[in-house]
């Protein structure tokens, strides 16, 4: 046994290599790069990853396919934003509380709609998100309602004796890379800790695992909690990114529920590197189909470029249309995603590759 | 006193309406068991069709239903063999993301062709109204209930009488006993997406004089299709009628006791003490 774990574990450290050394060159990446453009696409791309793999905590491996996770996202930039502006919170302060607020609504939520299954909590977990929506569209005199929040300041993170300024885009670069980093290595963990296991127990069947003695509620509740952290935690940060908030963006249906089940179902429901993959894409097809005069500016594609007219004058009012037609394509064709479609090319290749010494005479 | 007979008597007209919307996604539902998320923008295609038809050719709202149910139902049923009937086996979830992923294309189609401007269709009578014992009658809204009842109680007589009809019924009690008895329950289910469609569109051309016409306002229809699809039954006809009144009393008398701007909010709080307290609705099956 002990001679055998060695090879694991430096296979498993060869493995690794590869992550740390992208990590280390995403890192990078704005000291050689300033232009904003793929500097904004990198935080984008980061908060994706981020929200993807808090979605996957609770979608993907408990198999409670909430669409309603805007709530999450939408409390906790509202949270960050209201404890700046009104009482003047360093955002230091503010994201843990925006992580704790989003934890508590999601204590309720998930308390009010575990006891429903499938289709039925699908549908529950929409209208509860609707429901702080619509709050926060009506109780004007707490959340400003439409009009929303203008982060005015950019205020400075004092972090350790060090001095990080909040309002440049590389900073938030730098914050959101090590938060996506986070959140995916969180994500692996309570893959491989038994909570990871009693989850998939629950998606597979939550009456046999029921009568395992695994407590349905609790364990659903938890894999909630953490997601729900994640995603008030990127909420935060869109926040004070995007320095303004209003209900329907951040409690948006399409643009956020929809968004991060789009994510880890372009990349693999389920996995741990799903909504990597699912949010490199599904980033890199926004950022073409919105703004792709942004190709122009680093030089990808000639300003007179027909394709760029094409895209912007067609597409980027739409853009969700391509993507209502990928989450189509995707559930008929691929329902395990990116990540599903590449196992199934290699089992092929290890099948044909075992077939093929067989005809040899 | 007169405020809330008021406000009760519009709940009622646009409750009508509802059920209308309520009956195509709960048919819908019983034949195929597929939850259609893109229901409600069954119903904007419903109001732009309409509309179209009203600036371009000058037809009336009501009378250019002969045309929109059509429409929609050969719509509803293309989509239904091209698309969802690919998808009957798959995980419900999945079934879900499937019909939000139609929504979205159908909205943005539609955004891409039209813009996102409100569009409004303003006929003669859209905001004519009459008294009747010292209540005020909205007569676009009194037309569309009148509409509603009248297509109710064919789509009853249908489902009912006819043999198709039955065929239908029987395809929603017990898909494969229907199928053992001889019926084609691939064409019911093309037949029922249809028909869903179909009233779905009715409901787009009735409630188009009232509305604004917007390529984004089906999500607000769709939601509550399921809320009255939950609280009638899934799969009642019966229980949708019911439902959709009662949803619409429920928003008209939140709008004026509570805050109108709350009004979806008091109904999605009521969908979700449903599901929780009667999941099988007032008039379904215990099922949930």
């Amino acid at each position: 046994m002990a001679a055998t774990s060695v090879r694991p574990a430096a296979r498993a450290a060869l493995r690794c290599a590869p992550a740390a050394l992208a990590i280390v060159l995403l890192a990078l990446f704005p000291i050689f790069v300033t232009k904003p453009y793929p500097i904004g696409i990198g935080v984008s791309l980061f908060l994706a990853v981020l929200v993807g793999s808090a979605w996957n905590i609770l979608g993907g491996y408990a198999g409670q396919y909430s669409v309603g996770h805007a709530a999450y996202f939408g409390v906790g930039a509202y949270t960050a934003v209201m404890l700046f502006e009104r009482l003047h919170v360093p955002p230091w302060f503010g994201l843990p509380a925006a992580m704790l607020a989003a934890v508590l609504v999601g204590v309720v939520i998930g308390t009010i709609t575990f006891r429903l299954r499938g289709p039925y909590f699908v549908l529950a977990s929409i209208a509860v998100a609707e429901i702080i929506r619509l709050a926060a569209l009506h109780f004007r005199g707490f959340t400003n309602g439409a009009e929303g929040f203008v982060v005015a300041g950019a205020p400075t993170l004092h972090l350790l004796g060090l001095e990080l300024s909040l309002g440049t885009k590389r900073s938030f670069y730098w914050l959101t890379l090590a938060l996506a980093v986070g959140a995916v290595l969180v994500s692996r963990a309570v893959r491989r800790a038994r909570l990871g296991y009693l989850l998939l127990a629950i998606r597979e069947d939550q009456d046999a695992a029921h009568s395992l003695g695994i407590g349905l509620a609790w364990n659903k509740n938890l894999a909630l909690a953490l997601s729900a952290a994640l995603t008030g935690l990127a909420g935060a940060v869109f926040a004070g990114y995007t320095r303004f908030i209003d209900p329907n963006t951040v409690f948006s249906l399409t643009e956020v529920s929809v968004r991060m089940v789009l994510i880890c179902l372009l990349g693999g429901i389920g996995t741990v590197h799903g909504p990597i993959i699912g949010a490199v894409l599904l980033v890199l097809l926004e950022a073409v189909l919105v703004t792709p005069r942004g190709l122009v500016t680093i030089g990808l594609l000639p300003s007179d470029s027909a394709l760029v007219a094409f895209v912007g004058k067609w597409l980027s009012p739409a853009y969700l249309l391509v993507e209502g037609v990928i989450m189509v394509l995707l559930i008929l064709f691929a329902p395990e995603g990116v990540a599903g479609l590449l196992r199934r090319v290699r089992a092929r290749r290890r099948e044909t590759a075992a077939a093929a010494p067989s005809p040899a005479p | 006193m007169i405020l809330f007979l008021q406000s009760l008597l519009s709940g009622v007209l646009i409750g009508g309406v509802y059920a209308l919307i309520g009956i195509g996604l709960t048919l819908i539902f019983g034949v195929m068991r597929v939850i259609n998320f893109a229901h409600g923008e069954l119903v904007m295609l419903g109001m732009y069709a309409t509309w179209v038809l009203f600036v371009q050719l000058g037809w009336d709202p009501y009378l250019s239903i002969l045309a929109v149910a059509p429409l929609l139902f050969v719509w509803g049923a293309l989509l239904q063999v091209a698309v969802v009937n690919r998808a009957l086996n798959a995980l419900p979830q999945n079934q879900i993301l499937l019909t939000i992923g139609l929504g979205l294309v159908m909205s943005n189609a539609v955004m891409l062709g039209f813009t996102s401007d409100y569009r409004i269709l303003s006929t003669s009578y859209s905001s004519s109204s009459f008294e009747l014992g010292g209540l005020s009658v909205s007569y676009p809204l009194l037309m569309s209930f009148l509409v509603t009842a009248a297509v109710t109680v064919a789509l009853s007589l249908f489902l009912l009488r006819t043999d198709t009809g039955q065929a239908i019924r029987a395809t929603a009690q017990d898909r494969l006993a229907a199928q053992l008895m001889g019926i084609d329950v691939r064409r019911m289910s093309v037949l029922a997406f249809g028909l869903g469609a179909a009233l779905a569109g009715v409901a787009g051309a009735l409630v188009a004089p009232t509305y604004y016409i917007y390529p984004q306002v089906g999500g607000a229809f769709t939601l509550r299709a399921f809320v009255i699809v939950v609280l009638g039954g899934m799969g009642s006809v019966m229980g949708a009628i019911l439902a959709g009144v009662l949803i619409g009393v429920t928003e008209s008398l939140a709008a004026v006791y509570v805050a109108s701007g709350l009004k979806e909010l008091v109904v999605y709080v009521l969908f979700l003490v449903v599901l929780l307290v009667k999941p099988s609705g007032l008039l379904g099956k215990s099922r949930a």
